[in-house]
């Protein structure tokens, strides 16, 4: 029984990894089910295995019990034929895990991204210069005519970025799934939720080509807005994306 | 025992009680609120809709098929009986839940709940008098289908000609039309490809396709083929079952994108295909994407026609071939009378382009910008278009670093060739070239085993797709996978007879110690 212990602890620990964090995942975010990477499972259990055989083997009792019945079944001589056995299974399990490595596939190589890279301090459209520490949506204070900048900030979105950010601003507008890095998804609190009126300012003027290297700018497909649209315009879709999900810009600290 | 029988229990309670939610839709559906409704509508639809639902929003310009005219009160899609001309409530609130596949309309189930859904449709009902006074109508009856077999799809195929669908659908079902197609409104229309079902607006349930079949689709030229008797463009029950059969048989899954296939899969061969109609090219596994709209730089386009791209390769140690297939309603040639009557807009050529980057070998630190490249890092290019009546089909090849910024190649040097055919509502294009060319400044150097960016462009000259108003892909990849080397038996062998080895030193000097 002492000696099961650490192996129900690996089982719980196994147990956690596959349902116990895509639960907290899903109850976090609603609709998705975010697993363990199987690299990362691969390690966990590795660890979790290598800990139980560790602990069991700290007396000697553990350790012969645990090793014992292997090497039985490695002299024992009255186990030949199963020893047989076992040794060719273990032989044939080597040579099909030896097999997936070196097998010819046509799997796509990992890319790695960061979608929300750092922004830099100042940004450069419609031949200005902007600082992005202190650029403030111009429409943001007039609250008597938000309503209104809103609307008009709805008519660009509609006519220029549902079809790929999409109707319900989900990021599954009708030409989303041709896309890969896919469009953002603005209902998400991942995206515009935790960004500043400046950072997003920033993100849609200059687009795909405006981003730093690790944000891949070869591969997006946002636009570079300014050369489209006007700063207005640009100011105003901000506001309608706000008002349209209920999320609030970030705001950043005054410094005194 | 007796938890599993409980738990058995309340399972079917479970299940019963969904049955039953379901079935008292209809009476949610009598209470659907038009006040709550409108502030719906005026939160999330009216954007294309419109304000007074006649399809006059901001983004409805932007979009074909145009957005419903709820003001009009014709819908496209029902399953009321054929005599009504009105759609069902539960056609509205099916449509506004599940959307419209290859429209602007998405699932609104996502993110509004069933009750919001049917005060929708009490409101879009109000935005005409069509519904006042009116009953629901009853459902269509779909009596008994005639079950699919080999005799009926032959059937409907011979009725599929007698009855003319093949007129708009072309022979083959790709909405290949030997006719210029309007909405009512005078909006463009391509028929329906009827080889590939995830498209179908309606649904491509057997009972849906019956259902378009019977009652027509208002508002286009899709007649309704209701009839007692089959003949004069009319079909009997039995025959629309066997037009349903008929046209569920086109299906064609290779034309789908599959969810995460994003590398072409090129194939080693001692020999390459000599040309697109090769039969050789079935050895090779095609990938397809989704092409979309260039709506990224002036001029964009926002009414694509061609939606999807497959691609297969083979390469030998000198070439590399590529065959390019898509699903395209019109062979479009300049100065060829059926492309110019068949054209929305200027006639231009079809078209399709290869893109890869220029240099392979500093991939790591970025790729080129996948439209055209930019100055640091240009792409290469291969392509070929249908050119027109008196010169014919022609291809080329050249380097960009942007849109525009062109560098044109030898292509005579680079060994490359193309050819494409059009049959049947399909076109398909072979290009050829060599691994290595001298021209390392404008020619891609090919090398096998490494993956490569690799995008795509397509123009449906036919369809005002002329310039930088084409469809495309973004990068996807290109892997010449060199010929299966001994590593692959060699490997698992050399671990085989280690792990059988060891275990047998093991056990020796085990026993002797025991």
């Amino acid at each position: 029984m002492k000696l099961l212990k650490p192996w129900i602890t690996v089982l719980v620990g196994y147990l956690l990894l596959k349902f116990g964090v895509p639960l907290v995942g899903s109850v976090l975010h609603p609709g998705t089910w975010p697993v363990v990477p199987t690299s990362v499972m691969k390690m966990y259990v590795f660890f979790m295995v290598a800990g139980a055989l560790l602990i069991n083997s700290f007396s000697e009792e553990g350790y012969n019990a645990s090793i014992g019945p292997v090497m039985d079944l490695y002299t024992n001589p009255a186990k030949g034929r199963l020893r047989m056995g076992v040794i060719l299974v273990v032989g044939l399990f080597g040579a099909y895990v030896a097999y997936q490595y070196v097998k010819p596939t046509f799997d796509a190589p990992v890319e790695l991204r960061s979608v929300h890279p750092a922004p830099p301090s100042a940004a450069k459209a419609w031949g200005k210069s902007y600082n992005l520490q202190t650029l403030k949506n111009p429409f943001r204070e007039d609250t008597a005519n938000l309503a209104k900048h809103s609307e008009e900030g709805g008519k660009v979105y509609y006519q220029n970025c549902y079809f790929c950010h999409g109707d319900m601003m989900l990021g599954k507008g009708p030409y989303a799934e041709g896309f890969n890095p896919m469009p953002a998804n603005f209902v998400d609190i991942g995206t515009i939720a935790q960004l500043t009126e400046s950072f997003v300012f920033w993100r849609i003027s200059t687009g795909g080509p405006g981003l730093p290297s690790e944000g891949t700018p070869w591969i997006s497909a946002m636009p570079i807005w300014h050369h489209l649209l006007s700063e207005e315009e640009v100011w105003k879709v901000i506001i309608f994306l706000y008002d349209y999900t209920g999320h609030k810009p970030r705001v950043m600290a005054e410094h005194h | 025992m007796r938890s599993t029988k409980g738990i058995m229990t309340v399972a079917a309670a479970v299940a019963l009680a969904v049955y039953f939610a379901a079935l008292t839709g209809p009476a949610i559906a009598a209470a659907g609120d038009v006040k709550n409704g409108e502030t719906v509508y005026m939160k999330k639809c009216w954007w294309c809709h419109g304000k007074e639902g006649e399809a006059d929003g901001p983004g409805a310009d932007f979009m074909i098929p145009p957005p419903r005219n709820f003001a009009d009160g014709v819908y496209k899609y029902r399953s009321s009986a054929p005599d009504s001309d009105l759609p069902r409530d539960e056609d509205l609130f099916r449509m506004i839940s599940d959307g419209m596949p290859g429209t602007s309309m998405p699932a609104w189930s996502k993110v509004l709940d069933e009750k919001q859904r049917w005060d929708l449709v009490a409101y879009i009902k109000s935005l005409t008098d069509m519904f006042e006074d009116m009953e629901n109508p009853p459902e269509m009856a779909y009596p008994s289908p005639a079950p699919s077999s080999p005799d009926s799809i032959a059937k409907g195929k011979q009725l599929f000609k007698d009855a003319k669908c093949f007129e708009c659908h072309g022979e083959g079902g790709k909405g290949n039309t030997i006719k210029k197609l309007k909405e009512e409104s005078g909006a463009k229309l391509w028929p329906r490809n009827l080889t590939q079902p995830w498209t179908f607006r309606g649904g491509n349930d057997p009972k849906d396709i019956y259902a378009r079949i019977t009652s027509g689709i208002p508002n286009t030229p899709m007649p309704a083929h209701a009839a007692e008797k089959t003949g004069a463009g009319k079909l009997s029950v039995e025959d629309r079952w066997h037009v349903v059969n008929y046209v569920m048989s086109l299906a064609d899954s290779r034309m789908e994108v599959k969810e995460g296939e994003i590398v072409v899969k090129g194939v080693y061969r001692e020999t390459l295909p000599t040309d697109e109609n090769d039969p050789a090219w079935d050895i090779a596994e095609g990938t397809t994407f989704f092409l979309v709209p260039q709506i990224i730089q002036d001029e964009r386009i926002y009414d694509p026609s061609n939606n999807g791209i497959l691609v297969k390769s083979t390469f030998t140690d000198k070439e590399v071939a590529f065959l390019l297939e898509w699903d395209d309603r019109t062979r479009s040639v300049k100065g060829d009378p059926t492309s110019a009557m068949l054209a929305w807009g200027a006639l231009g050529s079809d078209g399709v382009a290869i893109q890869t980057p220029l240099d392979l070998d500093n991939l790591a630190s970025g790729k080129p910008y996948f439209g055209h490249g930019d100055a640091s890092r240009p792409v290469s290019m291969m392509y070929w278009n249908s050119g027109d009546v008196e010169k014919g089909q022609s291809g080329s090849m050249f380097s960009t670093i942007g849109s525009g910024k062109k560098d044109v190649s030898d292509a005579a040097a680079a060994g490359f060739v193309s050819t494409g055919s059009y049959k049947d509502g399909t076109w398909k294009v072979m290009m050829r070239r060599n691994l290595v060319t001298d021209a390392k400044d404008k020619d891609t150097q090919f090398a096998a085993g490494k993956y490569i960016p690799i995008a795509f462009a397509n123009w449906d000259g036919s369809n005002g797709e002329i310039g930088s108003k084409h469809t495309l892909t973004t990068w996807r990849w290109l892997l010449l996978k060199p010929e299966t080397g001994s590593a692959v038996v060699m490997v698992p062998l050399m671990v085989f007879v280690l792990l059988v080895a060891g275990q047998f030193i093991f056990s020796v000097v085990g026993r002797k110690e025991d």
